[in-house]
This record gives C-alpha cells, structure tokens and sequence, in this order.
C-alpha cells in the first residue's frame, strides 16, 4: 500500500486554495455593482494592485460608502474606508456628479463659513418643551434643508424634530437647541472635502462646547456617525457624550418608560447605513416598532441592510431610483403595511421613487415613514 | 471704506437683458457694481445657481424676468417666482438676509426701469454692506 497521490482537483478542495481568487462577496454584495456599469470592488482594488494607482476610476464616486462590503469581507478589507480616504486626492483628477444643481454641497459650504450663522430652528413650535439651560442638546442637521428642497415630494419632514423633541419630552428630556447649528459635515467627510468638514466640524464643537453641555442627542444618523464617529478622528475627546435619539427612544419604549400605543399596523423596517453598520444601533428601532404593534422582517435587514440607493447627493439616477423601487417591492413582499425609517435621507430617496414611479408602480410598493414621526403619534395618551 | 458691493444680474434674454441694452443705448446710468448674466429665461435660474453667487461672494443677486404673461415660455417667470421663494427660505435658515435677493420684472422697452431697479438694488445692498460683515445677517 504506497500513499495515495491526491489529484490536483482534491488538494485544492481540501485546502480551499479558490477562496483566495473567488470570494467576491464585496462585489456580490455591492449595491452599485448591481446597477449598470462595471463598478466592482474587487476590480478597483484589482487595478489598484495591477497599475499602482486608480488612475481618476469614477466608479470610485459612485460608492455609497454604505460599508455593505466592509460587512462582508472576510478578510477584514474596510473598502469604504479606503474609498472615503483616496476621494481627496480623487477629486482633483475628476469631480463628484451632484444631484439638485449642487444645492446641498453649495449650502454645505456657506454654512461653513464663519461670517454665516444659520438659524434652522424654524420647526419649533409652542408645545415642544425646549430649555435652554439643559445639560441635553438636540442637533437638528439639515433637516429643515430638506423641507425647503424636497416639499414637492412629502411636507411632513420638519415633523421629524417636533417628534423627536415629543418623545424626548416624555423622556423628562428637556432638550436645547443651539442658536446657529452649521451643517454636521458627514457628505463632505465621505466626498473627501477635507477643508469644509475641518471647518464645519470645527465650528460646531466649538460652539457645542460653548454650551456646556453634557451630551448631544441626534435624530439623524448621518449626524450621529459624523459627531460620535469622525470628529473625534480630528480632536480627540469631544467632552461631551454623543447619542442617537432613535436608540434612546427604542431603549425608553423597551423600559416602558414611553408608552405607545397599538397601531394594529404591522411594519418594516429599513436600516439606514449609518445607523447600522456604522453604528451598530439594530436592535433598538425595532424595539419600538414592536411596541407599537407587529414588525416584519425583509430579507435584507439588519447588518446586511439594503441601502437605500443614493448617498451624499452624488450619482442619482435611473438605476438608483430602480435600485429604490427594488427596495419598496422587497418591503411589500412582506406584507407590511407601511416601511419605516430612521434617516431622513432614506425617507426622501424612498419618497422620491415613489413619486417619480407613482404612475406604473403604485401598487407595487409601500407608504414610508419615519419612525421618530410614527412613534411620536403613537404615545399613549395622546 | 473701500468695500463696493459685488450683485450679480440675472436677465432674461426676451426682456430684462434687452432692457439692460436700451438703458445702454439711451445712456441711462447704472450702477457698474452689477455683473449681468444673460439667460434664456428666467425660469432657468434656479435656486442653486443663486446661491452659488452667494458662496462666491456675491452681497446681493437679483433676477431679472419679462413682466406676468410676457414670459417668452409662458410660464417661466411664474417658476422664477417659486424658486425665488425657496431661496428665500433657504437663506433663512442660512441666517442671510432676504433683502440681499430680489426678483424684478423689467420689459425690453424699459431701459429707465433697469436702470432704476438696479440703482436701487445697488444702494439697497450697500445700506446692507457686505455679506456676513453687514448686521442684518444673523
Ligand atoms: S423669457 Fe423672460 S422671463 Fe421667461
């Protein structure tokens, strides 16, 4: 009995020498690499290895930065990373496609200038309690841009703070609110602007420190990641704690501390990226969902999460309004009467692809709403 | 005191820039403080491109259409009419003073209006001062 020779075939299955060449799962899981085009991952860093550089790839502008392959990655490779911190020197070679005229990189940039000082505290209205001796600040991001913009498409948006501050109340959180709120800087940051996030990040703590607050509580994801997450890689210890509203409001409904009503209504809910693989902030939106009737899962939830098609207002376009609609269709397909959300960009983007698509698609997909805004209706007592 | 105000014009083909022409052409003086631009309508201004003159150190822009009903469109000046109003909300939450934008309509045959609406701009601007150095911006 002499040793059996393996064939070629069986050492390579024995020792998955293939894994080396054929993961993909970056590109597998890429929403771009679903859309026309040939954007993959895999073939940036491919090129990259190949030629040394990336030689102006404008593939490299249409990555959402939305992580799904930093997700995936079995190798620990944080893709999206690498794309936000080659985008600087990218941008000289060639330039991001804006959507809207370039109207939010445009007010992005004025209100990082120090001679403004916007005033985006319109949505106040005269039942929100509001101290402005609280240890608490709510920091309202662009929110009150987006009412201006994107009316045509929903006029409930500003209702988004009014409820975040509702639920707060309930809390026993008195919020304050600062005087002139500049833009969080997180488009600019993930566009690699480095200037306009280094001064708007500047300004806003600055003049959050100059509150002396204990902590900032944010509704919008993008505003949570960018004060939590990226001004701490600028200036270290920021000296006050930084939290998202939704993952306080789901911990409150989880306690019993906000009670909500039954709303008889089973829902879905959409995982903005920022909250979820950025943040790893799943559980807690859920938990009010469940409180206030059923939820129901999609497929792509959680950590694996669908985005939602557009990020910082570049690359917007058919396949993304496609790419939208696939979405609300996944949603219906669970037989959830509405799809929520916790980031006001994924409700404008949903929005607008139902709106743009109304006519052939009305009864493909779902209405969609916002959680602050949902639960806020549903406080017990009310 | 060296400061002059920089406004930028945007006139309509049809008739605010014609207009600008024959305030020209009857010599009427106006303000050298406005740089024109020429566009097919003023519907076609929107709001980004307005302000995108603020970003790029403008103190004041005005938009300059056909009078109601002589929009060479139709109905392009009505459109101006609601993306000035958005602007108008947009500077707010800015915290820039309104007053630094104004939509006017001025025809082909008003020389003596383009010159008075600018002039009065010009000076409007000028009480304002310079944007973000002047007080009316909060
Ligand atoms: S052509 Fe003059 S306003 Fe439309």
């Amino acid at each position: 009995m002499g040793v059996v020779q393996a064939t070629l075939e069986e050492s390579a299955a024995k020792y998955k020498v293939s894994n080396c060449i054929d993961c993909g799962k970056c590109t597998w899981g890429c929403p771009v690499s679903r859309r026309a085009g040939d954007f993959s991952p895999r073939r940036v860093v491919e090129d990259y290895v190949g030629a040394g550089n990336l030689a102006g790839d404008r593939g490299l502008w249409e990555c959402m930065t939305c992580g799904m392959c930093t997700q995936l990655c079995t190798s620990g490779v944080e893709f999206h990373e690498f794309v936000r911190e080659v985008r600087p020197s990218l941008r000289r070679l060639i330039s991001p496609e804006t959507t809207h005229s370039d109207v939010f990189q445009i007010i992005q940039n004025v209100s990082s200038f120090s001679h403004v000082k916007p005033r985006t505290n319109n949505w106040v209205t005269v039942d929100l309690e509001i101290d402005p001796n609280s240890s608490t600040l709510l920091f309202v991001g662009c929110t009150p841009y987006f009412d201006v913009v994107f009316r045509h498409l929903r006029n409930d948006l500003l209702e988004i703070p009014r409820a975040t501050v509702r639920l707060l109340n309930q809390m026993g959180i008195r919020p304050r609110l600062l005087e002139h709120e500049r833009c969080c800087g997180h488009d600019a940051y993930w566009l690699g602007d480095v200037d306009t996030f280094d001064r708007l990040a500047k300004a806003n703590i600055e003049a959050i420190r100059a509150t002396g607050v204990d902590e900032v509580v944010t509704f919008c994801p993008e505003c949570y990641a960018a004060l939590k997450d990226l001004y701490p890689r600028f200036v270290g210890d920021l000296g006050f704690r930084v939290r998202s509203a939704t993952a306080m409001i789901g911990e409150a409904v989880k306690s019993r501390r906000i009670m909500l009503r039954d709303s008889g209504k089973t829902m879905t809910y959409h995982d903005p990226c920022r909250l979820s693989r950025h943040s790893n902030i799943i559980q807690e939106p859920r938990e009010i969902l469940k409180g206030m009737g059923g939820l129901v899962e999609m497929p792509r939830s959680g950590s694996i999460s669908a985005c939602c098609g557009v990020s910082c207002w570049v690359n917007c376009g058919a396949s993304a309004k496609e790419w939208q609609l696939d979405r609300l269709r996944e949603a219906r397909a669970t037989g959830a009467q509405g799809l929520v959300t916790a980031c006001p960009k994924c409700l404008v983007h949903f929005s607008c692809a139902m709106h743009e698509h109304s006519g052939q698609n009305q009864g493909e997909v779902v209405p969609v709403s916002d959680i602050h805004v949902l639960a806020s209706g549903s406080i017990r007592g009310e | 005191m060296s400061w002059k105000p920089k406004i930028v014009a945007f006139c309509c083909n049809w008739c605010a820039y014609a207009g600008a022409d024959l305030a020209g052409i009857s010599r009427r003086q106006y303000s050298p403080n406005i740089r024109i631009l020429r566009v097919m309508c003023s519907g076609r201004v929107d709001p980004a491109l307005i302000l995108k003159c603020y970003e790029q150190g403008a103190d004041g822009v005005m938009v300059l259409g056909c009078h109601p009903g002589d929009c060479h469109y139709l109905a392009g000046n009505e459109e101006a009419q609601k993306r000035v109003e958005s602007v108008r909300e947009l500077l707010g939450l800015l915290g820039i003073d309104d007053r630094r934008l104004l939509l006017e309509w001025v025809s082909a045959s008003e020389g003596d209006r383009f010159a008075r609406v600018t002039n009065d701009f010009v000076a409007r601007i000028g009480e304002l001062g310079p944007l973000g150095g002047g007080a009316s911006d909060s």
